[in-house]
């Protein structure tokens, strides 16, 4: 349905004694979708602890330099490994303090945030918690947010291509990028600040006092209509179809813009 | 009594335990040597050694015990308070309840993965069935936090967190959140923030997350089509106003929306679909805080075919930090 190819290789590690669980390949699965490259710490040995993924983590994190570090706070039942995420946790913050770790917890209130927070938040660390319920989707949200580099191409659907840096908007048939010549300027400003915001999260919709400075005139509303309206053509012809009122870039309820996948 | 005292206490107490132990042991044999060829006295001997055992037991643990404690005071441990007692419980109570979630969850998402491989149309049960169990995850989600916070808001002496909090970053992830199941029931759940680069605010993090958390999952329970979260500012304060085109709340209901365990089903004697808890915890929660929530409602039956919304508005100092004066 959606076609998101964000990650671009960069290595996520995994460490989870969970690993092969059904809920964690999910989110393995998941990140390959989205074309991260996930590499799952697995220690071996018979009666493995708390303490052989701390040492199998850190020599991965300098082996491998992830991008990012994805840590569950439990490993196994032994209740002296109950926090050890925690520990492990401080432990990467300690080598590599801008490294961005997502952890899986249920611990996002109550004191155990707090021993997490104040174990492992240093200024400038970049740490984020997240229920090991979330789905899959929301888990490479996050990651993604995280790790915060904002893609250079941002993709809508399998069918546009927006290009910000090289103020370019392509249209990709058969594998093939076509530039869209028609939309330049104002358009393109326009189509970069919906989807900047679709790229941040999929309910985001840019407010109309966000949009009216792409667009002149006395009634500023209603030239943005306008723009927005040529826009749709633009991108209609590029793929031979119109495109409704509630399809590629939606007016909500005279609040804003918001821009979603086109349907096929 | 000092330490050295206490020590001989100790080791004094065991030794007397000891001989009377020794005593019990051997009362046969002592007793016998006694008066030969009769028991009669072994039970006096046997009696005295219990006796002789447990006045030395007693002097040791007194002694064991007021030793533990002093060095425990020495150390500075000191002892846990309710509210630490019932969190750790319900910390380990939450993983093992989650336990049985997280193995159907993932089997769920693991057969969803292969029909989707596959290829093949699923009938339409096995597709409700499988969108049910994944919508079901943050509802487990939101019932235990909110069993979390309910036990937490008993706890007086707690204070709320004051830390530099990206409010913007947490109204998007509740968005995320619900935005599959909103999705799910055929709404449409936007947000937005004015301005784009909201900034940070000082005040509870968490806390402002399981409020809004609350506030979205019963905004997209009684929607009919759109949920609109809007974040926005003034000088002093900061407001999230949360939106839903449902079918509105009557203006005698009003004043209970908040109260602890209503639901509107209560009043319409129907089967519950919620505990009634959420609305009541986001406001108590928010008070703690120091903000306000509020609600507006325009009923259907009032204001014609489609006026009919409902709006709660949460609003929050943007620096709930103690002034320097």
């Amino acid at each position: 349905m959606t076609s998101k190819s964000f990650g671009g290789g960069q290595k996520i590690l995994v460490v989870d004694d969970e690993h092969m669980s059904d809920l964690m390949r999910s989110v393995l699965r998941r990140l390959e979708t989205d074309g991260f490259k996930p590499i799952v710490v697995a220690p071996e040995g018979p009666h493995l602890t708390g303490d052989d993924y701390e040492t199998q983590a850190l020599f991965s994190m300098e082996a491998e330099r992830p991008s990012a570090i994805l840590l569950d706070v439990r490993f196994g039942e032994y209740d002296s490994d109950r926090f050890k995420g925690l520990s492990i946790l401080k432990k990467i913050v300690e080598r590599d303090s801008s490294m961005p770790v997502l952890m899986f917890t249920q611990y996002t209130q109550g004191p155990y945030r707090d021993t997490a927070v104040n174990a492992s938040l240093t200024v400038s660390a970049s740490v984020d918690f997240i229920d090991k319920l979330a789905s899959p989707e929301e888990v490479v949200l996050r990651l993604r947010r995280l790790i915060g580099s904002a893609p250079e191409t941002i993709k809508i659907g399998s069918v546009f291509e927006i290009d910000a840096a090289n103020a370019a908007v392509y249209v990709i048939e058969n594998g093939r990028r076509d530039l869209i010549r028609e939309i330049q300027g104002m358009k393109l400003e326009i189509l970069n600040e919906l989807a900047a915001a679709m790229y941040r999260s999929e309910g985001e919709l840019v407010p109309f006092s966000r949009l009216e400075r792409f667009s002149d005139g006395e009634d500023s509303r209603a030239s943005l209509r306008v723009r927005i309206r040529e826009l749709k053509v633009s991108l209609g012809k590029a793929v031979s179809r119109e495109f409704g009122a509630n399809e590629l870039i939606i007016n909500v309820r005279n609040r804003g813009y918001r821009l979603v996948n086109p349907t096929n | 009594m000092n330490d050295q005292s206490l020590k001989i206490l100790k080791l004094f107490g065991l030794a007397i335990a000891g001989i009377g132990l020794l005593l019990i042991l051997l009362s046969p044999f002592i007793g016998e040597s006694l008066t030969p060829g009769s028991l009669w006295w072994i039970e006096p001997v046997a009696y005295i050694g219990s006796g002789v055992f447990v006045l030395g037991s007693v002097a040791a643990f007194i002694g064991f015990q007021v030793i533990a404690r002093r060095t425990k005071a020495l150390t500075g441990d000191r002892t846990r308070t309710w509210s630490e007692v019932t969190q750790d419980y319900f910390d380990t109570f939450a993983h093992d309840m989650g336990r049985p979630l997280r193995r159907i969850l993932g089997k769920q998402r693991e057969a969803r993965a292969l029909l989707n491989e596959t290829g093949k149309v699923t009938p339409h049960m096995v597709a409700e069935l499988l969108d049910e169990i994944e919508n079901q995850a943050p509802n487990f989600r939101l019932m235990i936090e909110n069993v979390r916070v309910l036990v937490d808001l008993e706890d007086d002496t707690a204070a709320p967190a004051i830390d530099p909090v990206d409010a913007a970053a947490i109204v998007r992830n509740v968005s995320d959140r619900y935005t599959p199941i909103a999705r799910e029931r055929g709404l449409e759940l936007v947000w937005w923030s004015d301005p784009i680069e909201f900034g940070l605010i000082y005040g509870d993090g968490p806390a402002l997350d399981h409020v809004i958390t609350n506030l979205v999952d019963n905004a997209a329970k009684f929607a009919q089509g759109h949920v609109e979260i809007q974040l926005t500012r003034t000088d002093s304060d900061f407001f999230v106003r949360v939106w839903d085109d449902g079918a509105g709340i009557a203006e005698s209901h009003l004043a209970h929306v908040f109260d602890r365990g209503w639901t509107p089903e209560l009043s319409a004697r129907s089967e519950k679909q919620s505990s009634g808890l959420g609305l009541f915890i986001a406001i108590s929660l928010t008070e703690r805080c120091g903000g306000q929530l509020m609600v507006e409602s325009e009923a259907a039956n009032v204001s014609g075919p489609d006026g009919h919304s409902t709006t709660f508005t949460l609003s929050l100092p943007l620096d709930n930090r103690p002034s320097e004066r």
